[in-house]
């Protein structure tokens, strides 16, 4: 349904205004395509049992073990993914009987994937921060809310950070929402030249380590600090 | 039961009062969700000017429509949706042995209802109002708060027959999701840029079209290319409002009567 409405939309904007030099209407349904798919991995958060546990109060527990809690968190947040991952596959066949999209070359594709991995990592980062904040309020479903809406416009996942103008534009892609959807999904239908592959990738993974560093920062300031809520 | 409903309100907005914060925390909520939605029609129509003919400020008195009216169901009849967790969990029962109507006791469930949307929606049809020049004449200040009511009870409507439902099933979540990002994505852009059919059920169907797509039409002076109505029809929202309030509360009756109860 969201994949027949975002068709019919672009559709109707590009038959009556001039289309923007380097995203003709077939690049533009196959990026809006591709990103809602993307999204229904994205959006799985895989560390919402970070904030669970602090409100159950069974992260003591688990902080007692003789394991790396963040990994923990992060092997079932993967597991989750690959579960979502396959849910991923009926709607894809549903959208490409909607739509047509355009097929990447395989060395595209391979690239796009590998950014795609790495805009993963970004957004766990992103979600695993969020969800420590727990750690300092107990509840953090608002702030997580409003965050989400706020990377969905300037991560490039509602429409392709390409729109923005000018010096906004400039903004937009030097944030780190980018390195989640756009650069992949540029990467995808081409927008990002071969040449300029590198470059973004290696843009993405400075947010990469950096959100790790920072999320370790947090992780080990966090668990000197358990407060647990009552019951 | 006027004089409930009048102190029921009276309790909840000084409830409100003790929570500020909380109020304001829930006013920035809103003004984030529905800036993302603005902000990002507005940047694809600085690059796209035209929708089917409809400009950017066009597209946010559209917006600004569908948000009052909704934003007020969600003040006034937001309880509604909760009616399939008190079937499921039993405390449905409790409406039943009260002497009062059973509706009117779903829609003055006591919880917190914080109106930030509603204040939020008025001030963005005002801006918007001013925005797309629109012209303030009587036809406007009579009509415009009927559309606004009249969009609310279509919402009502149709969410009440979304609950009736739960009679039945139990467990309504997915229609109720389905239902709602239908009106969310549908009631966006105007309708003139979907096919045939999908028109046909906005309109007759499901009358999301008459929430915003059909009174704007009439206001902004527009001509309806989507089903070629006249646009004097977007006048008639209140009207189809009440209809489908009506209709879904003799639905809702027929439920009542199968209710069984899930022995919980």
């Amino acid at each position: 349904m969201r994949v027949y409405i975002l068709r019919a939309l672009w559709t109707a904007l590009y038959a009556q205004n001039a289309a923007p030099i380097n995203l003709p209407l077939h690049s533009m349904i196959t990026y809006a395509t591709i990103a809602m798919l993307m999204s229904l991995i994205l959006e799985v958060d895989g560390t919402r049992l970070i904030r669970e546990k602090i409100r159950e109060g069974t992260i003591a527990t688990d902080l007692m073990k003789p394991i790396s809690v963040p990994l923990y968190f992060f092997s079932d947040g993967i597991g989750q993914t690959l579960l979502h991952a396959l849910l991923v596959v009926p709607s894809l066949l549903c959208a490409l009987l909607l739509v047509r999209i355009d097929v990447a070359p395989p060395a595209t594709f391979a690239v796009f994937l590998l950014a795609f991995g790495v805009g993963y990592g970004v957004n766990f980062f992103l979600n695993f921060l969020m969800n420590c904040i727990a750690f300092w309020t107990l509840e953090t479903f608002a702030a997580q809310l409003i965050v989400r809406w706020v990377s969905d416009l300037l991560s490039g996942q509602i429409i392709p950070l390409t729109l923005f103008p000018g010096i906004v534009g400039r903004i937009v892609f030097a944030l780190p929402f980018a390195a989640i959807y756009s650069t992949p999904l540029l990467i995808y239908v081409g927008v990002i030249p071969p040449g300029q592959w590198a470059a973004s990738i290696a843009a993405q993974v400075v947010w990469l380590l950096l959100f790790a560093a920072l999320s370790s920062v947090v992780w080990r300031a966090a668990s000197n600090r358990v407060v647990i809520q009552g019951g | 039961m006027l004089r409930a409903y009048a102190e029921y309100w009276r309790i909840n907005l000084q409830t409100l009062l003790e929570y500020r914060a909380n109020f304001v925390m829930w006013f920035v909520f809103t003004i984030v969700y529905h800036g993302v939605a603005l902000g990002a029609l507005y940047v694809t129509m600085r690059q796209f000017p035209s929708m089917n003919g409809w400009n950017f400020r066009e597209v946010f008195f559209l917006y600004a429509l569908w948000m009052a009216g909704h934003e007020l169901h969600n003040t006034l009849f937001f309880t509604v949706v909760s009616v399939p967790d008190y079937v499921r969990e039993g405390r449905f029962d409790r409406f039943l042995v009260r002497p009062l109507d059973t509706l009117f006791q779903v829609l003055t469930v006591p919880q917190q209802i914080v109106p930030d949307g509603l204040i939020l929606a008025v001030a963005t049809l005002g801006a918007a109002t001013v925005a797309a020049g629109v012209r303030v004449d009587w036809v406007f200040v009579f009509f415009v708060p009927l559309v606004v009511c009249g969009g609310a009870l279509i919402d009502l409507g149709i969410s009440l027959a979304v609950a009736t439902c739960a009679f039945w099933f139990i467990r309504v979540d997915t229609l109720r999701w389905v239902v709602m990002s239908l009106e969310q994505d549908f009631t966006r852009y105007p309708i003139s840029i979907y096919t045939r059919g999908v028109r046909i059920v906005l309109t007759f169907v499901l009358p999301f079209a008459f929430m915003n797509y059909f009174p704007a039409t009439y206001f902004l002076q527009k001509a309806d290319t989507g089903l070629h109505l006249s646009p004097t029809v977007g006048l008639l929202t209140p009207a189809i409002g009440l209809a489908w309030v009506g209709a879904a509360y003799a639905f809702w009756l027929v439920g009542l009567r199968h209710y069984q109860g899930t022995g919980s």
